[in-house]
């Protein structure tokens, strides 16, 4: 890959790759019958109260020879409303060069605030606007791993399941789509240390997603056993391409595609994913990607685990049948 | 970050009263053909609340076979059927669990050949 100031640059996206989806990547999300589970590198598209612990990435950097790197983050949602809610998240981040040179620490801290636009039920749609903040300056500058300056990133997600499909399309209805775009902007416009400008970005990503769940108690009971019943087979794929302000830094769009499957219980989900570099700039060979999340409005659904202001203590309505 | 994770492994285990109201099994079973017109509909989920949880099947034309309220007892919502002819009915329901999240869903089952 990547050397000087492209490797500079590669691994920058990188890491807004990697905090924007720590940022933005948990919520619990019904749209009528269909359940968008918590992605684990791009964003679903509903506010809720949440929390994954944790969430590990491993990977090879696109250097040569290439680095080792791990990725282990937190973070945490809550509603303020039952439309607008708040997520804040950090990451721990070790890359090992080969020949023992090793550099560790926290990138800088995130906090996104969004806001459920759409839940249209019926039509198993939902929208959601966000912006998303990196804090310049709360992670470790020294070791390369986070920046002095702060980001925003607006961003729009969606979400669209395909259960409104005449019931002859079948076990295809249970299929779901999930998207984000997002358009980061640093709140400086040059790096006098490493002499380089800081690029504005596009980030965008989705996914591609069967809920197993949905064939089960919406098209098709084929009495499969109940472990398969919760399973969620999905490809999530997520990029950043530098749009404006990248005089002198390369302009190719790293990213990656992970294929992987996420099991949905009750109070919790387990996810893992292969992660697949879609160029050299964004990686060597076949990374991983793991994470536990928790549904804390099922965990504690009269505390913690509903709105701040506005939550119902008692039933919303009485429904209509 | 131990203490947390040994928190939320303790509030998962004593949670045991909430959460959403999944579908968990239906009879007729969801999507399939049965031979015979059944009496009734069926469908076990979770932490049902009785005020608030209902099921309408209805047949290809749009009409209500089913007989009205559910009953409700333990984890089971069960509604009574007018006699079926041979077809493809959609069955709708709703439940709101203990907790007050609310899950809806439907599905069809065939009586006789489609």
């Amino acid at each position: 890959m990547l050397r000087s100031s492209n490797c500079s640059r590669a691994f920058a996206l990188a890491l807004l790759l990697v905090a924007v989806s720590a940022a933005d990547a948990f919520a619990h999300c019904f749209v009528g019958p269909r359940f968008f589970p918590a992605t684990l590198a791009t964003d679903d598209p509903c506010v809720a109260d949440q929390m994954s612990l944790p969430t590990v990435a491993w990977s090879k950097t696109g250097d040569v020879p290439p680095a080792t790197e791990w990725d282990i983050s937190a973070d945490i949602s809550k509603r303020i409303t039952e439309d607008f809610g708040i997520t804040i998240s950090d990451t721990w981040s070790n890359i090992h060069q080969p020949g023992g040179f090793t550099k560790a620490g926290f990138g800088n801290l995130d906090t996104t605030v969004q806001y459920q636009l759409l839940k249209d039920g019926p039509h198993e749609l939902a929208l959601l606007v966000g912006l998303a903040v990196e804090w310049g300056g709360t992670g470790a500058i020294d070791s390369g791993l986070a920046t002095p300056w702060s980001t925003l990133t607006p961003t729009f997600n969606f979400g669209k399941g395909f259960g409104d499909l005449p019931d002859s399309f079948g076990w295809l209805r249970a299929f779901a789509v999930t998207g984000q775009i997002g358009y980061q902007f640093p709140t400086r416009s040059f790096d006098v240390d490493s002499g380089t400008f800081i690029p504005q970005v596009l980030v965008y990503g989705g996914s591609i997603q069967y809920s197993m769940p949905y064939l089960k108690s919406e098209i098709h009971d084929y009495q499969l056993p109940d472990f398969i019943n919760h399973l969620f087979p999905i490809v999530e794929a997520q990029f950043a391409t530098p749009v404006a302000n990248n005089f002198g830094n390369s302009p190719i769009t790293i990213g990656t595609i992970n294929p992987g499957v996420i099991w949905v219980g009750t109070y919790f989900q387990v996810g893992a994913e292969a992660v697949f570099p879609v160029n050299h700039a964004s990686g060597t060979g076949v990374g991983f990607l793991g994470q536990l999340h928790l549904y804390l409005d099922d965990m504690f659904p009269t505390t913690i685990g509903r709105p701040l202001l506005g939550g119902n203590s008692t039933p919303p309505q009485k429904l209509s049948f | 970050m131990r203490k947390l994770i040994s928190l939320s492994l303790f509030a998962m285990s004593i949670a045991v009263a909430h959460a959403h109201a999944f579908l968990d099994h239906a009879s007729p079973l969801v999507g399939s053909t049965v031979a015979s017109a059944p009496r009734e509909v069926s469908l076990t989920s979770q932490n049902l609340e009785a005020a608030f949880s209902s099921v309408q099947v209805t047949g290809a034309n749009g009409a209500r076979v089913d007989q009205g309220k559910p009953q409700i007892s333990g984890n089971t919502m069960r509604v009574g059927l007018k006699s079926l002819s041979q077809g493809t009915y959609r069955v709708r329901w709703q439940a709101l669990s203990v907790d007050t999240h609310k899950t809806e869903g439907s599905f069809t089952f065939s009586v006789g050949g489609r």
